[in-house]
């Protein structure tokens, strides 16, 4: 683009495909923001859960499956729910780990990005 | 990665999405194109219109998806719960549910079936074993699906920047192009 001043940087195929892909991340990180606080929740509830389990005194309690209650023995409950617990807890870790890795690649792609661009470009939301 | 779901020359469309062609030089765009900048815009704008309803179509596949997936999963709990009892030689009571509310209790001994909904109003019955392997392909089928789906909104997303930033330079390009001549005009 000949444009006198010259104040506007051509836009390259290379430039393009960087900006594509910083919006791909950018997305992911917010579907990945949802996924972590569901992630959360379910934490959460399990934990709660728990606890009941504890403080309940009966030996054979309603755990659902699927869309009814079985009637399990306490102990069955409690290895169930140390096991979801632990599958829980290691999906939190891999989303969270997920987020970091975007957020540095994000990072890297906004240095190559301001570096041509200066302030003709914009990476921030809002 | 991005390269290999569109280049200026490569890929044109993808299950019907027809693909962005990336403008490398927006006069000699404009120019082949025969178009005026405004109508440019126009075209460009629209463009950019019909993929945001192709993805609110794919979003809404999408969410389906994400709903089926965690349902086949309660489904195959279930059915294994029922296995172990069966191989246990134990009983199953349950509580479940008659409408919004209102539970009764069930006993179940020494199953060998389950009856799947298969939709179309229609219920089958299986031995746990075949109820097992046909709900896991299920599984299968709809994550390989959603795989599929978010690959496409990949590409709906990479077009949808591409237009736009097109629009962006078009834009910029006739702010320019006044900018000159009102210049040269001055001087």
């Amino acid at each position: 683009m000949q444009q006198g001043d010259g104040a506007e940087a051509q836009v390259t195929w290379d430039d393009q495909q960087n900006i594509n892909r910083f919006g791909r991340l950018n997305n992911r990180l917010h579907e990945l923001d949802d996924e972590i606080k569901l992630a959360k929740e379910a934490n959460e509830n399990l934990d709660d859960a728990g606890n009941e389990l504890i403080l309940s005194d009966e030996d054979v309690v309603r755990f659902q499956i699927g869309e009814v209650f079985a009637h399990m023995p306490r102990d069955d409950v409690e290895t169930r729910l140390e096991q979801m617990k632990e599958d829980a807890a290691k999906k939190l870790e891999r989303l969270e780990e997920e987020k970091e890795s975007i957020l540095a690649q994000m990072a890297e792609l906004k240095k190559i990005l301001y570096g041509k661009f200066k302030d003709a470009i914009n990476l921030e939301e809002d | 990665m991005a390269a290999a779901a569109s280049t200026p020359q490569g890929v044109t469309e993808r299950r019907g999405i027809p693909a962005a062609s990336f403008v490398e030089d927006v006069e000699s765009y404009l120019r082949q194109a025969g178009l005026d900048v405004n109508s440019g815009l126009a075209f460009l704008q629209e463009r950019l219109q019909q993929y945001k309803i192709v993805e609110m179509k794919l979003l809404a596949q999408q969410r389906d998806l994400q709903a089926k997936i965690p349902d086949i999963e309660k489904c195959l709990d279930i059915v294994a719960s029922l296995h172990v009892k069966k191989t246990l030689g134990e009983t199953l009571t349950a509580d479940f549910e008659l409408s919004e509310g209102i539970y009764s209790r069930a006993r179940i001994e020494d199953t060998d079936s389950v009856c799947l909904w298969l939709g179309a109003n229609i219920m089958l019955e299986y031995s746990c074993d075949e109820a097992n392997a046909l709900l896991k392909k299920n599984l299968e089928n709809a994550k390989a699906s959603l795989e599929v789906l978010v690959a496409d909104l990949q590409f709906l997303r990479d077009q949808q920047t591409i237009t736009q930033v097109t629009i962006a330079r078009v834009f910029n390009w006739d702010v320019h192009q006044r900018r000159s001549k009102q210049a040269t005009k001055e001087t």
